[in-house]
């Protein structure tokens, strides 16, 4: 009774191959062959359920939106958590293409970490209220904005006038890129899995304890790497890196796109070509989702580079954890800078 | 179970698409107007934008109304274009209102105050992730303009198909074109948010081709046009499934293989009969 994926695309083509001379069998045969498929589909679907609820009864099945939170819940759930992501790290996460399989991932997830802040507002939002997950929905237990543990910097002070141009209205989503936000995040997954999970309390505040103090470590050696060029001014792409900046001691002076989400004009190109003259200013920092061209114009005009970092885990291959993640832009920043002067 | 009931509704909404746009279909081809509905769509984003930046919820009452009031302004355009011995093709002014409604829609989007990073994401709708809700709004929305075209059918065939022998009848044209065109993209554009512009471009063209392909008497067309799409909505959502690739893109690549093998089967078989 069971047909194979290739039996049933093979009964489907020639199906419709034969619709052409006898439209009316074939429609009859149409409806033939979409029951066999939902039935199929059934079995497929009841086939994941079981596989699901025999495995993983006991851990926290954990979705994120991107691949920065999960690192992070990784590091600090350990083996009582199940782990994955929606948005790849190479991936833009502002527009992430929708596949069935995120439905069936969100639609078994117990717990959903978001990056908040509408970064996702054009994606998530219907694939959450597809899941038909009530856990987590935006009201719902499982639900965990991990902008509510950061700092977060942008917030538009006061009232938001529209002289004030292009304001995002939460303030700036690219904040797990400071790795303080790093570690404020994984408290709050820590605290959320002890409170899902009493009984793992203690892991939890264990692990969580093991990053901090690994974090601790690593910042030491990447502040030391950054030192030598502490308040250096650069040129961002996208409004990514308010966060790394701050923390590691680099000053943006301009954008190359003249409001976020709005492709570079020619007259802001040239004054960002100027002030970049003027002020000295030799980088820019480029997210890798974005074309290479005017800012690599513009650093040939100013005799700078044009530097790609990776502002997500899975960003590369190597970048396999979150710290990895500074390892790595850290690394290509020493050397930008070092080869510009 | 759940796999199921995610599924249920995509496919649902495209045998939906599919119902509405095959119809249409024939008549665009027939008018040889083929990017009409990538045109008018773009003339109702460009509303929305415009709407956006006077402040208007981008997904509220009063956005949909501005839209839908741009959709009747270039209703009304292509309404007019259309001269027995013109110089100018039809499908120039479309495409010429479609890429000026683009490059003002950047334009309007560059001015806007608000955030706009996400706009044009927020237009364009993903057929995985439609609702009930609106499966059952667009069935209602679709079912009155079918029922509309159904009673004057005669009308909107004769005007698509004969224009001329339309005239002699002394039947008014340009307003039936405007009714034509005002109903189509109202439904493009409903069409758009729900499931994005490539795929209601395919179930629009390719049913009504394929369907060329094997019959030139309307009933036919319509016949295979219908059960070509639903087949292939079928085929593509089981297929988005299996291979887990984003549903929208595997129903139009679907559509063409479908396609290529009609033609292929007419090629090695109906010639031959003829």
């Amino acid at each position: 009774m069971e047909r194979t994926p290739s039996d049933m695309r093979r009964s489907c083509v020639t199906q419709t191959v034969g619709c052409g001379v006898t439209y009316i069998g074939a429609a009859f045969a149409a409806r033939k062959v979409l029951i066999k498929m939902s039935k199929s589909i059934l079995a497929v679907g009841a086939l994941l359920a079981f596989s699901v609820s025999s495995q993983a009864a006991s851990k926290i099945n954990v979705m994120t939106a991107t691949e920065d939170l999960a690192a992070i819940a990784r590091e600090v759930g350990g083996d009582a958590v199940t782990v994955d992501s929606i948005a790849k790290g190479y991936q833009d996460p502002h527009f992430v293409e929708p596949k069935p399989s995120f439905l069936l991932k969100l639609q078994k997830a117990d717990v959903l970490v978001v990056v908040g802040l509408q970064l996702e507002i054009g994606w998530l939002p219907p694939l959450i209220t597809q899941s038909r997950n009530a856990k987590i929905q935006p009201a719902g237990s499982g639900y965990v904005d991990a902008s509510a543990f950061s700092k977060i910097l942008e917030i538009p002070q006061g009232q938001v006038s529209r002289a004030m141009g292009d304001v995002h209205p939460l303030g700036n989503p690219h904040y797990w890129l400071d790795p303080d936000n790093g570690r404020r995040i994984a408290k709050g997954l820590a605290d959320k899995f002890s409170s899902m999970q009493p009984a793992n309390a203690a892991m939890f505040a264990q692990r969580y304890a093991e990053f901090d103090k690994k974090l601790t470590e690593a910042e030491k050696g990447w502040e030391a790497k950054m030192a030598p060029y502490k308040g250096r001014k650069v040129v961002t792409y996208h409004r990514s890196w308010p966060n790394f900046c701050e923390r590691f001691g680099l000053d943006v002076v301009e954008y190359v796109e003249p409001k976020p989400g709005i492709p570079p004009t020619p007259a802001h190109t040239l004054d960002v070509i100027n002030l970049m003259k003027r002020e000295g200013v030799h980088l820019i920092l480029v997210e890798p989702y974005f074309d290479l061209r005017t800012p690599n114009s513009i650093a040939s005009q100013v005799g700078g580079q044009a530097v790609v970092l990776m502002p997500s885990v899975g960003g590369t291959k190597e970048i396999t954890d979150y710290f990895k993640l500074f390892d790595y832009d850290i690394n290509l920043l020493v050397n930008a800078f070092s080869k510009v002067k | 179970m759940d796999t199921f009931a995610f599924l249920l509704a995509p496919f649902i909404a495209s045998l939906i698409l599919t119902g509405i746009h095959a119809y249409l279909g024939v008549h665009v081809v027939e008018r040889g107007v083929i990017f009409v509905d990538l045109s008018l769509a773009q003339i109702a984003a460009l509303g929305t934008t415009i709407a956006v930046l006077y402040g208007i919820e981008p997904h509220s009452t009063g956005a949909y109304v501005v839209s839908l009031v741009f959709t009747f302004i270039g209703a009304g355009v292509f309404s007019t274009i259309r001269a027995k011995k013109a110089r100018i093709p039809q499908e120039a002014i479309i495409g010429i209102c479609y890429a000026v409604a683009s490059a003002a829609a950047i334009l309007a989007m560059s001015k806007s105050a608000e955030q706009t990073e996400h706009l044009k994401e927020m237009l364009v709708g993903n057929i995985l992730t439609v609702s009930w809700f609106e499966v059952g709004k667009t069935a209602a929305l679709y079912g009155a303009i079918g029922l509309f075209h159904y009673l004057c059918r005669r009308k909107f065939l004769l005007i698509s198909m004969d224009p001329e022998k339309a005239e002699a009848e002394g039947i008014n044209t340009r307003m039936w074109d405007f009714l034509f065109y005002a109903s189509f993209g109202f439904v493009v554009t409903s069409s758009v948010a729900i499931a994005g512009v490539l795929l209601v471009f395919c179930y629009l063209i390719v049913p009504s081709v394929g369907a060329m392909l094997f019959s030139e008497k309307i009933g036919k067309r319509l016949a295979i046009g219908w059960t070509m799409g639903t087949l292939v909505s079928a085929l593509g959502v089981y297929l988005s499934l299996k291979i887990d690739l984003p549903t929208g893109a595997t129903i139009v690549c679907t559509f063409a293989l479908v396609l290529i093998m009609m033609a292929l089967f007419r090629a090695l078989f109906v010639r031959r009969i003829a």
